[in-house]
């Protein structure tokens, strides 16, 4: 046996818990799972199955926790697992499969698919069967501090235009500050308008807060590529960046498996609860707002729709937040057909938008998206996650549709009120 | 003979009647053997007597008129004592369904034997491409399938239960043909109903292309291509299709509301709407199974490529050029054709390993 | 010989086998190692348990016009198979007889028949729906084949011995069963009790996050 197939099953036994069990006993392969997905619903090839995609683990499972496959070993008469049962399984959990949980919502035994794809996808992490895109971005995070390879010296060149463009200061290792804010290297590199309006908002609601020079970071590579002990690593910067400072709350940026991997995962990762909270920026917006402390004036009058990415709204839990937020913003909102935890996923999402081999089945994909924005008549596009705004407007381009992609939080900070005296 | 009519008539006994019939047993082999003289060796010769109970006998056999009697079981033709209608009817039933049944099941076995013996599988001109067609979505499939599934189950226990007594207890016996019989008849009529439903689910989803349209009477004329040069234009379905399409539909119709008949005697059904049931279900089951032979091997041996179409859907389109020309015509125009390759990625088989590309 | 045998110890073993395959196969989940989940709730995992054994039975709206055919088919079998089982008058006096001591009200006779009539249609459907379609042709096993046919064999066997004339149907019926029951707990078939699991699983997930399942 190969060591990177012996490394990839040690994986797989590891991450046979009560959980795996219970769902590979309880799928009957009824199928639900595929017209959930929107990799099968766009390309009609079954091995995009969302259950298709764990084989991997269903053939270990079956192999040696089930009661045949147990009996076909003592017999001497069961097929041994070859590298092949974990190499074959990368372009349909990598490219395939972009995390986004719609076969978790619908499976009817109650299977939480996207669950065990992840598990199966940090089994070919560790045994080298990960795409070249992935591999790089997470050695760039691990190395540079960012998947992108953006450094302080950028981040800090950043704040100076949003310094200057606002006329308002960008606090940095503030101690004692309430907010540790953090930044996703795709805000810094295609969206810097986040921070500026992060900075007016704050200012604006009076909140106190800082950005931390050790932990700008809040992408996690390790969990794109599924790489549970990478993955800690890099929770774990943000941890001491903000025990560092002795912040209350670290505020996760509009960016979907960020705040997966530091709200959720980030504590089991590290095997440590935190000593601070974490809240996604939008939790934040619609505290404040609740509270009375944003102050929005003037709406869009443009129609508009919101696009939930997965990772925050479905996996994430914050569904009530974004359209708390755009009520007093935008005159004429509309919801996608499918809105909320049961909305589509752009295509991007869990890796997808850093592997270019998987360019044009994402593009491919994102024809679900297309015929959702085209079904609402919308003129813009809402959303509260970089790396989405990202793949839906090269999406939109490739389609030649010409409709904006905004920030929700960009959205927010144009419509603030003038900044209150009191 | 008393034991005929109890077995007849044990629905409606009453006690006085049975005490009359009683009565009439202990009475009846003694005047009939006394009505005919029996020469026996070392008895007296015996003397010739009329039957004095044959006029009763007479009266009650109701060989001149019905006569309607009053039973204290009401009900359909409960008054009716006894109906010699019954031994006529059963005479029927030997002497046409079961005898023609064999006869005809066989003679469509041997021509379709002829047919693929002289003139081979029909074939596609310049063979099959790999470039298909959807032809038939997945519910239309599941629907063809469950009906031919259910059909077959209906038309084997049916057939056991027409041809047991001819054909079966000679061999196997009585007692297993007994309990043959008894399982035929308990999954025939509980699976019956079932035939209904699938049936109707078939009229609903093949009712639209099967209407006869331009172009049918001539596919008919030319013999669907086997009289001529061989070449018959059709549309999706060709004038042979959509013909058995309503063969199954309306004879399958007749069947099943036959059956229903039949199998639900509790609805004031007397013994002639029965009969009349009975010759519909039997001799529509008779066609329909004949016709479905035909059907079953026409649409796999007998003609290449096209047990596909219902097995994945598919159809080739070198297929469709040679059957359904008019069909294929919207397929080009509407760009429906695959390549082999879409069509294996569409049926998930595994493109190149990513060992075999060398990752 | 062979009746003593099917009505006395291939019963009691296909018995055994049932109840002890189905309290191992249970145990071994729930006992299974678990790790505690260490981030702060949002909300609920008990409720999002609860919530989400029951939702399940009611397909997201999204995605229902998709699945109509395992949707109706699948609750024609499921439901007509539970109506036969536990409401057959026959099934009711071999449960009081053999088991449990004790009956209740079986349904009419026309009903169990109605019952029995969805169960094969439904399972029929599904079946040929599994051989038929990409998707499933692609994720099915052996086992869920298996399943599929011992199923319909025990309900055609149930069938064919109805008139209750004839010991040897009904013999026939009752060693499928006991095939059935010994094939059980090593089979896909345990999703009857594992469904409860596995949602409640994922449903406290969902409940602890906040999501709307």
């Amino acid at each position: 046996m190969s060591e990177r197939l012996e490394k990839g099953l040690n994986v797989l036994r590891a991450e046979m818990d009560h959980k795996v069990k219970s769902f590979f006993s309880s799928c009957v392969h009824c199928g639900v799972c595929a017209e959930s997905c929107l990799f099968y619903t766009e390309t009609h090839d079954p091995r995009y199955t969302p259950i298709y995609k764990t084989e991997p683990l269903r053939k270990l499972w079956k192999k040696e926790y089930s009661f045949w496959g147990k009996l076909s070993s003592k017999l001497g008469i069961s097929k041994p697992m070859t590298e092949a049962d974990l190499a074959d399984w990368e372009e349909l959990v990598y490219d395939g499969c972009s995390m986004c949980g719609r076969c978790s919502m619908v499976c009817p035994v109650g299977v939480d698919i996207s669950m065990v794809i992840f598990k199966v996808k940090h089994a070919l992490a560790v045994a080298g069967f990960s795409p070249e895109g992935l591999v790089g971005a997470t050695k760039r995070a691990l190395e540079i501090g960012s998947p992108m390879g953006i450094t302080m010296t950028t981040v800090r060149a950043m704040i100076k235009h949003v310094e200057e463009d606002t006329g308002l200061s960008v606090p940095m290792d503030v101690e004692g500050a309430e907010y540790m804010a953090l930044l996703s290297s795709n805000e810094i590199a295609l969206y810097p308008e986040y921070l500026e309006a992060l900075v007016k908002i704050f200012d604006h609601a009076g909140v106190s807060w800082t950005l931390s020079s050790d932990a700008f970071e809040a992408t996690n590579s390790g969990l794109q590529i599924g790489n549970k002990a990478i993955a800690g690593q890099l929770v774990q910067r943000v941890v001491d960046g903000a025990e560092k400072l002795k912040v209350k709350t670290v505020i996760s940026p509009e960016c979907g498996h960020a705040y997966t991997a530091l709200r959720w995962e980030g504590p089991n990762f590290i095997g440590k609860a935190y000593p601070f909270r974490v809240v996604h920026i939008l939790e934040l917006l619609d505290e404040l707002q609740s509270q009375g402390r944003i102050q929005t004036t003037g709406k869009e009058t443009e129609r508009l729709t919101f696009h939930d990415p997965c990772s925050i709204v479905r996996r994430g839990g914050i569904q009530a937040q974004p359209r708390n937020l755009l009520g007093p913003i935008a005159e004429n909102f509309v919801e996608m057909a499918d809105h909320g935890s049961m909305n589509w996923c752009c295509g991007g999402g869990g890796g997808v938008s850093s592997n270019e081999r998987a360019e044009d089945l994402k593009l491919t994909a994102f024809n679900r998206k297309k015929s959702q924005i085209e079904e609402t008549g919308a003129e813009s596009v809402v959303t509260a996650c970089s790396n989405c705004r990202m793949v839906m407007e090269e999406g939109l381009e490739t389609n030649e549709m010409d409709i904006p992609m905004l920030g929700l939080t960009e959205l927010i900070a144009e419509h603030l009120v003038e900044k209150r005296t009191d | 003979m008393v034991h005929l009519l109890q077995r007849h008539f044990s629905h409606c006994f009453t006690r006085p009647a049975s005490i009359i019939l009683l009565l009439l047993s202990l009475i009846l082999p003694q005047l009939s053997s006394a009505s005919v003289p029996q020469k026996h060796e070392g008895f007296p010769q015996g003397v010739s007597t009329i039957n004095p109970g044959s006029e009763l006998w007479r009266e009650v056999r109701q060989r001149d008129l019905a006569v309607t009697g009053i039973s204290q079981v009401k009900g359909v033709e409960t008054g009716v004592l006894i109906n010699s209608w019954g031994d006529q009817w059963a005479r029927f039933r030997i002497e046409n369904p079961v005898k023609y049944a064999p006869m005809v099941l066989g003679a469509v076995f041997l021509v379709l034997v002829l047919f693929y013996v002289m003139r081979g599988k029909v074939g596609i001109e310049g063979g099959l491409s790999g470039r298909m067609v959807k032809r038939f979505t997945d519910y239309e499939r599941i629907v063809h399938w469950t009906l031919a599934i259910v059909f077959l189950f209906l038309a084997i226990t049916g057939l056991i239960l027409l041809l047991g007594r001819p054909l079966l207890i000679p061999l196997f016996g009585k007692e297993f043909f007994s309990l043959l019989a008894s399982a035929s008849k308990e999954g025939h009529n509980l699976f019956g109903p079932i035939f209904l439903v699938s049936l109707l689910m078939m009229l609903f989803s093949f009712v639209r292309r099967n209407i006869y349209e331009k172009g049918d009477l001539t596919w008919l004329l030319k013999g669907g291509g086997f009289i001529g040069d061989g070449h018959v234009s059709g549309g999706f379905f060709n004038m042979g299709e959509k013909t058995w399409y309503w063969i199954v539909i309306l004879i399958g119709l007749a069947i099943s509301i036959s059956g229903l008949i039949l199998v639900s005697p509790n609805f004031g059904q007397g013994r002639v709407v029965m009969e009349i049931s009975h010759v519909v279900h039997v001799f529509g089951a008779i066609i329909l199974t004949a016709v479905s032979i035909g059907h079953m091997f026409m649409g796999s041996i007998g003609t290449e490529g096209s047990l596909e179409g219902m097995k994945s859907g598919y159809v080739d389109i070198n297929w469709v050029e040679a059957h359904h020309d008019r069909w294929a015509k919207e397929c080009h125009e509407n760009e429906q054709v695959i390549s082999a390759e879409e069509y294996a990625r569409l049926q998930g088989n595994k493109p190149d390993t990513a060992m075999e590309k060398g990752a | 010989m062979i009746e003593y045998l099917i009505d006395g110890p291939l019963w009691y073993f296909s018995l055994a086998v049932f109840c002890i395959g189905v309290l191992w196969q249970l145990a071994s989940i729930v006992f299974a190692r678990s790790k505690t989940d260490l981030s702060v709730a949002r909300g609920s995992a008990t409720g999002g348990a609860w919530r989400n054994v029951f939702s399940r039975f009611v397909p997201h709206h999204e995605i229902a016009p998709q699945i109509r055919v395992q949707v109706v088919a699948g609750y024609m079998f499921h439901l007509g198979l539970f109506a036969l089982l536990f409401f057959a008058a026959p099934h009711i006096l071999f449960l009081e007889e053999n088991l449990l001591g004790f009956g209740w009200t079986p349904m009419p006779h026309w009903a169990f028949i109605v019952a029995s009539q969805f169960a094969f249609l439904g399972l029929i459907i599904l079946w040929l729906r599994r051989m038929l379609n990409s998707v499933s042709r692609l994720i099915s096993t052996l086992d869920d084949h298996i399943a599929a046919i011992l199923t319909f064999i025990v309900m055609l066997t149930g069938c064919l011995a109805l008139l209750k004339g004839f010991t040897e149907l009904r013999l026939l019926h009752r060693f499928t069963v006991e095939l059935l029951l010994i094939y059980f707990p090593f089979s896909c078939l345990m999703h009857t009790f594992t469904f409860i699991p596995s949602r409640a699983f994922s449903g406290a997930w969902f409940g602890r996050r906040g999501i709307d399942a």
